[in-house]
């Protein structure tokens, strides 16, 4: 397994097509993306037009109907379902538009857990992450009992806190009023800044833009050139 | 932090409380009933064992249980007792029980209808607490004896009542007594006659209630001399031949007799033996319970697996592999039943007290592995009550366990 390789996203004419019923609802139709080790990539486009699908399939969550995609080198494709799990939980971290906390768990239970999944022993690197974002205070209470920005930032301690390769948001702004949303920006390019984080960020919020390396759009299942 | 399955059971608190208080039933009902049932068996058998006698004689064919009435004519008892072998008498003296079954201490008792110089058998070392044996029953012995024809009957028209009447007497336990408050001198109707408490004896002889036999054989047999079983005592064996001497006995002495013919030891087995329809049923309604329980659970976690799918989703995506999500969900239902388990163990002991205090005729006795059985039930019921919620969550597709509501 060659991981020795600048490109930590090479997908290349990934199609993909939802069939539900009987009916097939193509999605993608031949995305060709690279992201180089370090890059912070948005990826904006109009609602419907494939960039979650791209992105699930770039994190491995699903399987493309057609195309290749190699992370750090490796053809992901290839991979047995779980090895894919395993895959994922040691290079990439999610970011999702709903938190996706867990609400059973405290803030540093949530924090925690991709590391337990890792079978990591705890010694202290999701109170450090708690301290960066700021929410070490808050680390016993439950994700309810926290502000909607709070629990973001847990979202997203929660996907740094293992080291990822690759940092995949989606949307991680979506549910934020402006001012939350600019924290959480702001949370996220430091955090690429300090750690050179790859990082894809589906997002509509074009004020960032200025922050990232390229801004990628697409539409109707393509990325324009 | 608590493991993600503490932490789910302790959010559904309700849900979590019910779940293992189903369990706690099942498991204590099982437990009881176990040791309820041994309990009462082995107490009946330990006492069984305490006479002094080597062998019994018993119908053929009769469930132990409910060996009643009088099934051996007359005849059995020289029959038994001219019994030979190799040429050589083995019976040193046999003794004759007349069953019955009376209402006394608030439940149904066994009456023990005996001749009153076989007492001593039945004392086995134990002693009289109070009281006497009876009086006059070796007077109506007498009497009913005079009575008698060749072949040992006599006519009841001719007995006068009174003569009966006065050896209508009973030794009782004194666990007996405690239970019923029974002292000395108590009258008690029994079969249409007062009854009178003569004597209380040590609790663990073989009956709990005696009575003399003529009195039961006139009674109910018109004064036949039948009896429903025979303890024997047999002679001391010939030098060199002690080895399986009451089993090698017992043979010949079921050749001889054509009944069934038991060593005294062989009393607890041919108990259990004849529980086995009442085990069977026990059995068929502790698995019924036990199933219903685990059902419960399986219903519980399948519930909670449903209701987590985007939990499942999330962990998904964090990389949790199918094998965590299955630990995740067994770990939860073994929390259940080993909690149930153990709530079900203290619910068969608070139940121990209560049977005692409010039954106390009833014998319960939890022998480590009823309570072992009760675990090992609720731990291979946890693990099975998983396996379908547990295979149904590592089938989520994690993109749409994601986007479940």
């Amino acid at each position: 397994m060659n991981t020795n390789t600048d490109l930590v996203i090479d997908a290349h004419d990934v199609h993909h097509t939802y069939r539900q019923d009987g009916t097939d609802s193509p999605v993608l139709h031949g995305v060709d993306l690279t992201i180089r080790r370090g890059e912070f990539v948005l990826l904006m486009g109009p609602s419907g037009c494939g960039k979650t699908t791209l992105l699930h399939i770039l994190g491995m969550m699903m399987r493309p109907t057609s195309g290749s995609v190699r992370v750090e080198g490796v053809d992901v494709g290839s991979m047995s379902e779980a090895e894919r799990t395993r895959f994922r939980r040691e290079r990439v971290g999610f970011v999702f538009q709903r938190f996706n906390l867990l609400p059973i768990l405290t803030a540093r239970g949530n924090v925690e857990l991709p590391l337990r999944l890792r079978g990591d022993t705890m010694d202290g690197q999701a109170a450090r992450v708690l301290r960066q974002i700021g929410l070490l205070e808050k680390a016993d209470k439950k994700p309810r009992s926290l502000s909607i920005g709070e629990q973001q930032r847990i979202a997203l301690a929660r996907a740094v806190v293992t080291e990822p390769h690759l940092l995949l948001a989606d949307e991680p702004t979506g549910n934020l009023d402006s001012a939350t949303a600019g924290a959480v920006l702001d949370l996220l390019a430091n955090l690429h800044q300090s750690c050179g984080l790859t990082t894809l960020m589906i997002t509509h919020n074009e004020h960032i833009a200025t922050r990232a390396d390229r801004v990628l759009t697409m539409r109707d299942g393509r990325i324009e050139l | 932090m608590p493991s993600l399955a503490v932490a789910n059971l302790m959010h559904r608190k309700l849900r979590s409380g019910l779940s293992i208080m189903a369990v706690s039933i099942g498991v204590a009902m099982l437990i009881v009933m176990l040791g309820l049932s041994h309990g009462t068996l082995d107490e009946v058998a330990d006492r069984m064992q305490s006479v002094d006698a080597e062998i019994v004689v018993l119908p053929q064919h009769e469930n132990v249980i409910f060996t009643g009435g009088a099934a051996f004519s007359g005849e059995f008892r020289p029959l038994i007792e001219r019994t030979e072998m190799d040429h050589k008498p083995i019976v040193k003296s046999v003794i004759p029980v007349l069953f019955d079954t009376i209402r006394l201490g608030g439940q149904q008792q066994r009456l023990f209808a005996i001749d009153a110089k076989d007492m001593p058998a039945f004392l086995g070392g134990r002693k009289m607490e109070s009281g006497r044996m009876f009086d006059e029953a070796d007077r109506l012995a007498k009497l009913l004896d005079s009575q008698r024809n060749a072949k040992g009957y006599y006519d009841p028209a001719k007995i006068d009542d009174a003569d009966v009447n006065r050896a209508c007497e009973l030794v009782i336990d004194s666990r007996l007594a405690a239970v019923g408050k029974y002292q000395l001198g108590h009258e008690e109707t029994i079969l249409g006659r007062k009854f009178k408490i003569v004597g209380i004896v040590e609790s663990g002889v073989a009956g709990r209630v005696f009575c003399p036999i003529q009195v039961l054989q006139h009674i109910k047999n018109a004064g036949m001399p039948w009896a429903s079983m025979f303890f024997v005592q047999l002679l001391k064996p010939p030098a060199g031949q002690e080895k399986d001497w009451a089993e090698r006995c017992a043979v010949v002495l079921a050749e001889r007799t054509k009944a069934r013919v038991e060593p005294k030891s062989a009393y607890g087995n041919l108990l259990a033996e004849s529980f086995s329809q009442i085990y069977m049923f026990m059995t068929i309604a502790s698995t019924i319970s036990m199933v219903v329980c685990f059902l419960f659970i399986l219903l519980t976690v399948y519930m909670n697996v449903l209701e987590r799918t985007r939990e499942f989703g999330i962990l998904r995506s964090l990389g949790a592999t199918g094998g965590y999500l299955i630990r995740e969900i067994v770990s939860e239902s073994l929390i259940l039943c080993l909690s149930g388990a153990a709530g079900g163990i203290a619910l068969a002991f608070l139940a121990k007290i209560l049977i005692e205090k409010f039954r106390p005729l009833l014998t319960v006795k939890f022998a480590p592995e009823y309570l072992l059985l009760g675990v090992a039930i609720a731990a291979v019921g946890g693990i099975i009550s998983a396996v379908y919620p547990g295979w149904r969550a590592t089938r989520f597709d994690p993109v749409v366990a994601l986007s479940f509501e």
